[in-house]
């Protein structure tokens, strides 16, 4: 009487009295040769994004004589702190207008009753939005507001010439109306799904238990929303720094990182400075951070919006 | 007094009217339910007493003072929904004080009662548990904990059992029904569930189409349904063509039977008549036919007997060991009390 | 006074949301209208006033755009752009997705997290990137145009994997596959008469916003010195104003057909349910 068994699912022998006979030896190989499945994935990935983050990441290290330093991350700061700084000041700036306008935008969409595909419409058109970046927009912006723009015109016809007061299609007020664009869309988004995941219940049972329309925002309707709008607000942060097309086109003077990482990539044709590099691995650092606090925050509204176990 | 009456409430969406001339008075501490298929009103007829829709006309009243105008948040109802109507950024016993906070009690008073709460439902150590940490009865529990902290002079309850699991159901609705006697709190209950209705009602009000079909005890429309859509909707019914042959005659192919409702029915009319399991018996000078089923229900046995004659499947309650000596295939013969009948005219 | 005060918030209430509408609707359309303006009307902003607006519209500013002798070949170049990226993303992400769901679950977390990850290097980071590697590594490489889309497929990635596995969460991948391999399907059938078919409006609405993305993209092919329809587009803008503005408007029109179509397509089959098809 032999102590092998034989295994039903991989047909193959079973070890006979190991202490980790739990799993049969055939088919444990059969489960990590599973994974080979995934190898062409794995390995588009690793050549197409992986290998040029890398390249980034070490030559950011890389000073000009070849040696291996920080000084590149150092000077990047110094050098172009301004970049940075405006940088910092467009993301923050677009994106608080951005969740502000767009949680309204959301809520003023999803709540509409009459018309019918109002909503669909408004979701429609801000996945368009969202995604439309580049110089379409800044086309865009430039025949409205640009100094020939019909709308300057129009305001200046009516007795306010924007350009002789603080406004410009190429400075920093400029670049953050164009933001606005696919920002407001990307906030609307991301929130339309939180705003119908808050439950009409919730509103009445509110009510029925001696709530006005404040007290149910104040206690279980912001707080709710709470991690979409935190979540959205990474998003839109990240998002608006790492532009780079639309500020390009807007032939912007205002110094942002983006477009000196391209001005100092295609000036510097030996590719020996370290300062592109270090801007960019910056920026790498800070979408990670974003990213990743946006998933976590993602993932908690999500949490609530599922409510029953059983 | 009446504890909360609907005067002639009527209420319509767009063409289609949800409620005609609706009279209803509930007294002091009892249980009425609103029992009926969707779309018979029940629901509407629920939120017009919660506030959230406004009567077209028709009055109604709070032990006598007219709410028919009031907000919701000021009507001092307690109200249960069917589903996921717990706070989730709340735990359960911040979700237990939110009405009690609006209506600014303090701390101490308000632990006192939360606490005393949570016992009646017999939550106690779930205090600081969120709704996402919760089973569906668990939940419901809650929010009737919720609704009855604030000690409302109404208890509302929309369908609270039917998103749970049948055996949830059963148990959840017995103790529903415990703790409005234990408070001795007025509650309306809307349901479809007839088996619901008839377990924990004081008095069942039967809908459809927006009107009342009937009014009465469980036992009065179970035994004695007013209308053809009670008798249909609450238990199940035998039906059996038939002629009105007298005045509380009716003639099942041959077999003439005293029908007491037959009463006002013109002679000659062809009808449906409507009998339950439990009044028919294995008579041997009965309705010939052949025994197609026999189903085993713990307490009761039913036997369906396929008729010879009018070749229709009918369902008899034997009680216990009645269908002991029976097998598939037999001829017996089917006998008819039609002492509490219902006449269906037939068109 | 309490009564008077409740019903204009509640009035408020009924109008801020419709308020809110309208603004986003002027700010919206109002770039949409200036641009037909500029494109079809002749006549410089300056000299706009009541007598010049009628007159002088025509087509000429697209026509324009239309003869100038880049406009085709770049265009060409983008719509091959958008195949050839179309193409790799399902031949990699489909069968990717289909062997996480069917044979590898475990690694549903780690894969998610790697197609999020290119939000994490965008598009200036990632040229920065290649120019890092492949550069000095592969210059060969670069040398084709063609060398744009696998960058293209990354930068879709978190977009187009969400989509495919969306539409295949939405079918029972493992009935339908069971199904079809008990009738004795192979694989290549199963894939091409039971889950294809039924996929079809998620992989094509990822189709659709792949094409809207590489015909639009400008920065990596600006920097690698690509001469795509969005480079041109930039180019021929800073020549020519109306002209470069009558070719914006064409790619808007174009981009919002596509992706019209693509909503037409994803609502009408999200109505039919999932079935092993035709065999």
């Amino acid at each position: 009487m032999s102590n092998t068994v034989e295994d039903p699912i991989a047909g193959g022998v079973l070890i006979e009295d190991s202490p980790s006979a739990k799993v049969p030896a055939v088919s444990r190989l059969r489960r990590h040769r599973a994974w080979l499945g995934l190898l062409p994935f794995f390995a588009f990935l690793f050549i197409f994004l992986l290998l040029p983050t890398l390249g980034v990441i070490r030559k950011a290290f890389l000073a000009n004589d070849d040696t291996y330093t920080t000084k590149g991350f150092t000077t990047a700061i110094s050098q172009e702190g301004a970049a940075f700084w405006n940088s910092l000041k467009i993301s923050l700036i677009t994106a608080i207008l951005g969740v502000i306008f767009g949680t309204a935008l959301a809520y003023a969409a999803a709540t509409a009753k009459r018309p019918k595909w109002l909503r669909s419409l408004v979701s429609a058109f801000s996945g368009v939005a969202a995604n439309m970046g580049g110089i379409i927009l800044a086309f865009l912006f430039l025949t409205l507001l640009g100094r020939q723009g019909l709308g300057t015109k129009i305001l200046t016809d009516n007795g306010w010439n924007p350009y002789k007061s603080w406004f410009s299609i190429n400075d920093f007020s400029g670049v953050v109306l164009v933001y606005m664009y696919f920002q407001i869309p990307l906030m609307v988004l991301v929130t339309l799904p939180a705003i119908d995941g808050l439950k009409t219940s919730w509103r009445e049972a509110s009510a029925n238990l001696g709530g006005t329309t404040l007290t149910y925002w104040r206690r279980v309707g912001l707080p709710v929303l709470a991690p979409s709008m935190l979540g959205g607000f990474l998003l839109l942060f990240a998002n608006a720094y790492s532009a780079y097309a639309t500020a390009y086109a807007l032939n912007t003077q205002s110094n942002l990182v983006p477009i000196k990482i391209s001005f100092f990539l295609q000036g510097d044709v030996t590719g020996r400075s370290p300062v592109p590099f270090a801007l960019a691995t910056w920026m790498i650092l800070f979408m990670a951070v974003s990213m990743g606090g946006y998933l976590v925050l993602r993932k908690r509204a999500e949490r609530w919006q599922q409510s029953a176990v059983a | 007094m009446s504890a909360l009456t609907f005067e002639a409430v009527r209420k319509t969406f767009g063409s289609n009217v949800a409620l005609e001339g609706f009279d209803l008075n509930l007294h002091q501490g009892e249980l009425v339910t609103l029992l009926g298929p969707s779309g018979c009103g029940k629901t509407t007829g629920l939120r017009i007493a919660a506030g959230f829709e406004r009567a077209d006309s028709g009055r109604i009243l709070v032990e006598g003072a007219d709410i028919s105008k009031m907000p919701p948040h000021k009507r001092n109802m307690g109200m249960v929904f069917q589903s996921y109507s717990l706070f989730p950024n709340l735990t359960v016993t911040g979700n237990v004080e939110y009405g009690l906070r609006t209506r600014r009690i303090e701390k101490a008073e308000r632990d006192r009662r939360v606490a005393e709460v949570l016992e009646l439902v017999q939550l106690t150590a779930l205090g600081s548990r969120y709704a996402h940490q919760l089973s569906g009865g668990q939940q419901q529990r809650v929010a009737l904990a919720r609704a009855l902290a604030v000690r409302p002079r109404v208890l509302l309850l929309d369908e609270p059992l039917s998103a749970l699991d049948a055996k949830v159901r059963t148990t959840l609705r017995d103790e529903i029904r415990r703790i409005q006697t234990e408070v001795g709190i007025t509650t309306l209950f809307v349901t479809h569930d007839q088996e619901e209705a008839l377990a924990i009602s004081d008095r069942i009000c039967v809908m459809s189409n927006g009107q009342i079909e009937q009014l009465g005890t469980p036992t009065e429309v179970y035994r004695k349904p007013a209308t053809a859509f009670v008798a249909r909707f609450v238990g199940t019914m035998n039906v059996l063509p038939a002629t009105i042959s007298g005045a509380t005659e009716a003639n099942v192919n041959g077999t003439r039977i005293a029908v007491p409702n037959a009463k006002g029915m013109g002679k000659g009319s062809e009808i449906s008549l409507l009998v339950r399991p439990e009044d028919l018996t294995l008579a041997t000078d009965g309705l010939a036919g052949t025994v197609t089923s026999i189903t085993f229900q713990g307490a009761s046995t039913l036997v369906g007997v396929r008729l010879d004659v009018i070749d229709q499947l009918v369902s008899i309650d034997v009680g216990q060991g009645g269908a002991d000596s029976l097998t598939l295939g037999d001829r017996v013969g089917v006998g008819v009390n039609g002492s509490n009948a219902v006449c269906e005219p037939t068109h | 006074m309490a009564a008077i005060s409740s019903r204009l918030k509640a009035y408020l209430g009924r109008i801020g949301p419709s308020l809110v509408l309208l603004a986003a609707a002027v700010f919206f359309i109002a770039p949409i209208l200036s641009t037909a303006r500029a494109a079809f009307h002749k006549v410089p902003t300056i000299l706009l006033d009541r007598h010049t607006w009628f007159k002088k519209w025509s087509l000429e500013g697209v026509r324009r755009a239309l003869d100038e002798p880049f406009f085709w070949p770049t265009l060409s170049l983008s719509l091959k752009l958008a195949l050839v990226t179309v193409l790799i993303t399902m031949m990699l992400l489909v069968p990717t997705a289909l062997f996480v769901h069917l044979r590898l679950p475990r690694a549903r977390a780690l894969v998610e997290f790697l197609t999020v990850l290119p939000y994490v290097v965008p598009p200036i980071a990632l040229v920065a990137g290649v120019a890092a590697f492949f550069r000095p590594n592969a210059r060969w490489f670069l040398n084709s145009d063609f060398a744009l889309a696998p960058f293209y497929v990354v930068m879709a990635m978190p977009f187009t994997y969400r989509a495919i596995d969306a539409g295949i969460k939405a079918i029972d991948v493992r009935t339908l596959v069971d199904a079809s391999r008990s009738l004795g399907g192979s694989w290549a059938t199963t894939l091409r008469k039971a889950l294809l078919p039924n996929m079809a409006s998620s992989l094509l609405s990822s189709a659709f916003l792949t094409a809207t993305v590489v015909l639009g993209e400008f920065t990596i092919a600006s920097t690698l010195a690509k001469n795509t329809f969005a480079t041109f587009s930039f180019e021929y803008f800073s020549r020519d104003a109306q002209g470069g503005v009558g070719l914006a408007l064409f790619t808007l029109l174009a981009t919002t057909a596509l992706l019209g179509m693509m909503t037409l397509l994803t609502r009408s089959k999200s109505r039919k349910a999932a079935t092993v098809t035709r065999f």
